[in-house]
């Protein structure tokens, strides 16, 4: 990964590159083009070319490539960036400035990793297609010294039949193939010696030395980039072609096309397209399909990241079907992708599979385009929606929204389609006016159109796999991504009649009744002095009797227990609370000469058996023995420990343990 | 930023905290100040709220520095030959969100009229969702020189804080890295490393309440930049533990947002805030302090205000003296095997200047070390200069024998002398500096007919009874000198 960074340092932000998405295109923090997906014992790599801008000195607004790297994902969700596996400089044959390295290939055979890649060479113009050899699919690769001799262009596919014979495709006056010798270096059978025609000018070339045949059967017009692969007893030729006459003035841009043949070198019949040309006419269309886990995917390449610039590319996948015949299912290029998005993934709803009217999408930064894209709800009833996210590993879980809009307005989540059960609703609010007594003018915030980053609990949590759809409620908003995420467990409810509690190692109590809070009116904790405590707390011990206020029977997580979680999930506000806490603590015989120690956020006041025993005055943040009682006894039988505490702002929490006189923790009791 | 910030500093625009930090001598208002870095020559510190102070000394601060971004309590650290800029934007409870973002920036200078001055786009490092235990401002750098990875923790008293590891090429995230708890319940942590030890430092208390703020820093350490940290009876920072370093105290309470800054071997000084300064209508100012290294553990040391002292050698503990005939105190003495116990006790008077003086020679007087004899020819007086301004964390003093405007000088030949009267020469002005193990150094401001500002040469013991000017060693108790109280 790091290797990334030195590459495409000023481009990308640092989160991405953990963050390899599954949306169109999959690749989110580098640009990536040519795309060969292999599938090695059950994991899908991607071998793609790595489009980087152009280097001062080499031609302008040409490809420029200068390594490749390759990558892996078991789900087509995730991706793992394994670095660079060849470079430019690293090739014996190749010239180490001539940022030329297109389509890559690789392929196995008995064990071992064959990655053909075209490259310039060091004499002479044109091409070469060299070879890198590992033992594993990510390398360690080791360039052999020499090009494969009597293949002269660009982009080799490499076949290898059910048999282990092996046939390579390249691009190279017209689409050529043959079979390779079992070497996989060298081509079978002899080279034949062919004039290259002769460009305008250019002195005289001696004839080259060309193995291989034509395909024959192939359409006419420009074709580049084959890919051959087997599904049954078909084999198919796939290319990049261009159709459409320019001598009629067409300015046509490449489609994806593809013939059948029942033999691996043809003669192919053509059986016509499988994409069509990129509808913002970026120019180049590369590509592959591949079977991974009973369905079959074609790789392709787009410019999402590079609108102004079609030779910076991203790579986008796509579901392909068959017909019976064997046909194959025109693909219409998606921006929501393939693979089942895990809700609490980064969701990149701009890459929508559907939308209503009006609905567009834009980038969010136009230098770093790697930030990605936004997708805008124009006004109210707008709608986009965003197939297949796996809620399953959603237990206590809300939801981040990250979220622009010019005027306060609100966006809801919901399951299914626009008219679906709602996930969660969003109220956008970018300008506000808050008045406090006391302040000399209301507070206001503008906010509009900056990007803010919301959260919120979910009214509702779909089960399993579903789509979700986004839903404009009021005036135009905008929407970069959204993500789910579950919250830490902080406490388990006990239910009636469960065995008892024991204290922790550390001799915490972990077990408590705790009323539901109640409320206060504070704003800050600098009020909590001993005299206001102790009334505060012998008003509420007087009136604690006769509240009729719901109990709940709680184990924390942690040696402490988060009040303010507790009240978040059962009171009616954060902050400002009173908290009564109970504990039942039963000795099978007496414990003398103990002191609870004890922690709060913020002032408490604790009780043994009726008697106070400790204070916690002041502003207090969890502090374990933050103060003890004097020396106590726990009886033999039952003792009930119970603690008040009140907070204003700040999280709520408080802790206690039994210690004795070396200040090691009791646990020779349990806890009711 | 703090809980109490929700109710009184809901109003406040940002530019509160700087609007006040006024271009002199101790004016230094700034809240959350950033490590002191050094660029060019000058000092900067960064604060909440964007801008900070910059000083040319080390002693008068002044506003000036300029950082983009707004949000809270920043740090700065200089990687190579560029400054990297970490802060906090948004949440702090500000407006009510928990929503923080951590931002890190580069530049090539510090200085706003530099030509290298300008920023890099700020790069999102870390990020807290608003509903998690944590808020991500009050980020801090440590470079760990043992292995040159870059540490950041952030966080604020809304859950934990947390530690990140960013690449110290680029300043982005680690990829893949992911966030650790290590402290709770803290506000602008900082992580330092010394000798084997990792030091979290953390702010706890309450801020932004003036004169009644309870701000203080505390800190646990750690073998490993992971944690547990731990205090000094072994509890850990993630269960609120913590060792004070430095309270209210010296007219001044509410410290926050610790600092370290290494001047020398053996020569530390924190920096820091006070949320009041009770001799500045309470504002928030900012404080450099020296730091004391005791068993391993950080402590602020006093800000020293001068008084009449005795010098003593930590290589003998002889005593600084002016080299005068010794006056003997006259006394009726008492054959110790023929006393008379019923005789009343007398009370025998010290010896006064006065007594003195007038043996001593008028002109230049040599300068030696003896026994210490509570004489006048022993004692002292350090007064600060205001005039003849400063160094990182403290005033040039003068240094006169108590009584006299007779003052101890460095000459050209590195030795010393005192001359007869004070004059303000700057070989007679001195930079006194508390130690990391609490002695003190002392150092000419400049050494006569020598270029600029004098950093390396301080008050030496070449023989236990010979002081003179060498180049500081902290390795040697001759470098080192104790400031006693006499009488």
């Amino acid at each position: 990964m790091k290797k990334v960074f030195l590459l495409s340092l000023v481009l990308h932000s640092a989160l991405l590159t953990s963050r390899l998405a599954a949306q169109n295109p999959v690749i989110r923090d580098q640009f990536t083009a040519d795309p060969t997906a292999r599938v090695f014992d059950g994991r899908l790599y991607l071998y793609p070319s790595h489009d980087i801008p152009v280097p001062e000195g080499a031609r302008p607004n040409w490809f420029s490539m200068a390594d490749y790297h390759v990558f892996s994902s078991e789900d087509l969700t995730t991706w793992q960036d394994h670095g660079v596996i060849v470079t430019q400089n690293a090739v014996p044959w190749g010239k180490p400035d001539a940022y030329s390295m297109w389509a890559p290939d690789c392929v196995r055979k008995n064990g071992r990793y064959y990655f053909y890649f075209p490259n310039a060479p060091k004499e002479g113009r044109g091409f070469a297609i060299g070879v890198a050899i590992a033992d594993s699919p990510t390398g360690p690769f080791t360039c052999e010294p020499e090009p494969i001799r009597g293949v002269s262009g660009i982009d080799p596919c490499v076949l290898v039949d059910d048999d282990g014979s092996a046939y390579i495709y390249w691009s190279g006056m017209g689409i050529r193939g043959g079979k390779l010798k079992d070497n996989m270096l060298e081509l079978d059978g002899e080279l034949q010696e062919v004039q290259m025609p002769r460009r305008e000018g250019a002195p005289e070339m001696p004839p080259m030395k060309v193995g291989g045949q034509q395909m024959e059967g192939l359409p006419d017009g420009f074709k580049e980039g084959p890919f051959a692969f087997k599904r049954g007893d078909w084999y198919y030729l796939t290319f990049p072609w261009v159709r459409g006459d320019t001598s009629k003035g067409d300015n046509p841009t490449e489609t994806l096309a593809y013939a059948m043949s029942k033999s691996p070198l043809g003669p192919w019949t053509f059986k016509g397209i499988i994409m069509a040309e990129h509808e913002n006419r970026c120019w180049t269309n590369h590509h592959s399909l591949v079977e991974y886990k009973g369905q079959w995917y074609l790789f392709y390449h787009h410019n999402a990241f590079s609108p102004g610039d079609d030779k910076r590319r991203s790579v986008c996948i796509d579901k392909v079907a068959f017909n019976a015949d064997g046909t194959i299912q025109e693909v219409t290029p998606t921006r929501r992708g393939v693979g089942i998005c895990p809700a609490t993934m980064r969701l990149e709803v701009d890459r929508y599979g559907a939308a209503g009217k009006g609905v567009t999408t834009a980038l969010n930064d136009t230098v770093n385009t790697f930030l990605g894209h936004h997708a805008t709800l124009p006004h109210k009833g707008s709608w986009l929606t965003f197939a297949d996210v796996d809620f399953s590993g959603l237990s206590d879980a809300y939801v981040m929204l990250r979220v622009k809009a010019d005027e306060n307005t609100e966006l809801a989540i919901r399951e299914k389609n626009a008219k679906g059960k709602v996930i969660a609703r969003f109220k956008v609010t970018v300008k506000s006016e808050v008045t406090r007594p006391g302040a000399p003018a209301p507070f206001r915030r503008d906010q509009s159109g900056q990007w803010l980053t919301l959260t919120l609990p979910l009214d509702y949590a779909p089960k399993g796999i579903a789509d979700i759809a986004v839903t404009c409620e009021d005036k135009a908003v905008s929407v970069d991504w959204i993500q789910f995420r579950n919250r830490p467990l902080y406490f388990t409810p006990v239910a009636k009649g469960a065995a008892p509690s024991q204290p922790d190692e550390s001799g915490y109590i972990r077990r408590w009744r705790l009323m539901e809070p109640i409320k206060q009116d504070i704003r800050s904790n600098v009020i909590f002095t001993d005299s206001w405590l102790r009334k505060t707390f012998a008003d509420e011990l007087a009136k604690l009797p006769q509240r009729k206020a719901k109990w709940y029977t709680l184990e924390s997580a942690g040696y402490n227990m988060k009040l303010f979680r507790f009240a978040e999930k059962y009171g009616s506000q954060l902050y400002g609370n009173l908290f009564w806490c109970e504990t039942y603590i039963d000795c099978a015989e007496d414990i003398a000469n103990v002191r609870l120690a004890a922690g709060s956020n913020g002032a408490s006041m604790w009780w043994l058996n009726g008697e106070e025993v400790l204070l916690l005055e002041g502003d207090r943040r969890m502090v374990a023995d933050d103060g003890v009682s004097s020396r106590l006894t726990l009886k033999k039988g039952r003792n009930t420990l119970r603690c008040a505490v009140i907070n204003g702002p700040g999280l709520s929490d408080v802790c206690a343990h039994f210690i004795d006189e070396k200040g090691q923790p009791i646990t020779n009791f349990q806890i009711q | 930023m703090k809980r109490y910030i929700l109710s009184t500093l809901f109003f406040l625009p940002l530019s509160f905290f700087l609007s006040r930090a006024a271009a002199q001598v101790g004016a230094p208002y700034i809240h959350d100040p950033s490590t002191i870095a050094e660029c060019d020559g000058k000092y900067y510190t960064f604060g909440t709220g964007g801008g900070g102070l910059i000083s040319e000394d080390g002693w008068s601060w002044h506003s000036g520095a300029e950082r983009p971004g707004g949000g809270a309590a920043p740090d700065v650290l200089k990687i190579g030959d560029r400054y990297l800029v970490i802060y906090g934007a948004t949440g702090g409870g500000l407006g009510g969100g928990h929503n923080g973002r951590i931002l890190t920036m580069w530049n090539r200078s510090l200085d706003p009229k530099s030509p290298d001055f300008a920023y890099t786009t700020a790069v999102e490092v870390a990020s807290s969702d608003g509903m998690e235990d944590c808020d991500a401002i009050d980020p801090c750098l440590l470079l760990d020189p043992t292995t040159g990875r870059l540490w950041t923790t952030y966080g604020t008293y809304f859950g934990a804080i947390r530690l990140i590891e960013l690449d110290p090429q680029t300043g982005f995230r680690v990829a893949g890295n992911v966030e650790q708890d290590v402290a709770i319940d803290c506000e602008a942590s900082d992580l330092i490393y010394r000798d084997g030890w990792y030091y979290l430092l953390g702010t706890h208390g309450t801020c932004c309440d003036g004169v009644n703020s309870t701000y203080n820093i505390v800190v646990g350490r750690s073998r490993s930049v992971t944690g547990p940290y731990l205090d000094n009876v072994g509890r850990d920072m993630l269960q609120g533990g913590g060792r004070m370093v430095i309270t209210a105290g010296d007219r001044v309470c509410g410290p926050g947002h610790f600092g370290r800054t290494v001047i020398d071997d053996g020569v530390e000084v924190m920096s820091c805030h006070f949320e009041a300064d009770f001799d500045r209508s309470g504002r928030s100012v900012l404080g450099i302090r020296p730091l004391i290294w005791r068993d391993g553990w950080p402590e602020a040391g006093e800000r020293f205000k001068g008084g009449t002292f005795e010098i003593e050698s930590a290589r003998r503990g002889y005593s600084l003296e002016l080299a005068v005939d010794f006056v003997r105190i006259q006394q009726e003495r008492e054959r110790f095997w023929d006393m008379d116990v019923t005789k009343p006790l007398k009370q025998i008077s010290n010896q006064q200047l006065s007594d003195v003086v007038a043996t001593w020679p008028q002109g230049e007087i040599a300068v030696r070390c003896s026994d210490y004899m509570m004489r006048p020819h022993q004692h002292w007086t350090i007064t600060p200069v205001p005039e003849a301004g400063g160094f990182l964390g403290g005033p040039y003093c003068k240094i006169t024998i108590a009584g006299t405007d007779r003052a101890l000088a460095a000459t050209a030949n590195l030795e010393l002398t005192a001359v007869p009267v004070f004059t303000g020469a700057p070989e007679q002005l001195w930079r006194i500096e508390q130690l990391t193990d609490g002695n003190f150094r002392l150092l000419p401001k400049a050494i006569p007919g020598r270029e600029g500002i004098n950093t390396r040469y301080v008050l030496y013991s070449a023989a236990d009874s010979t002081p003179t000017l060498a180049e500081w060693d902290f390795a040697t108790d001759n470098s080192k000198w104790h400031l006693r109280t006499p009488f």
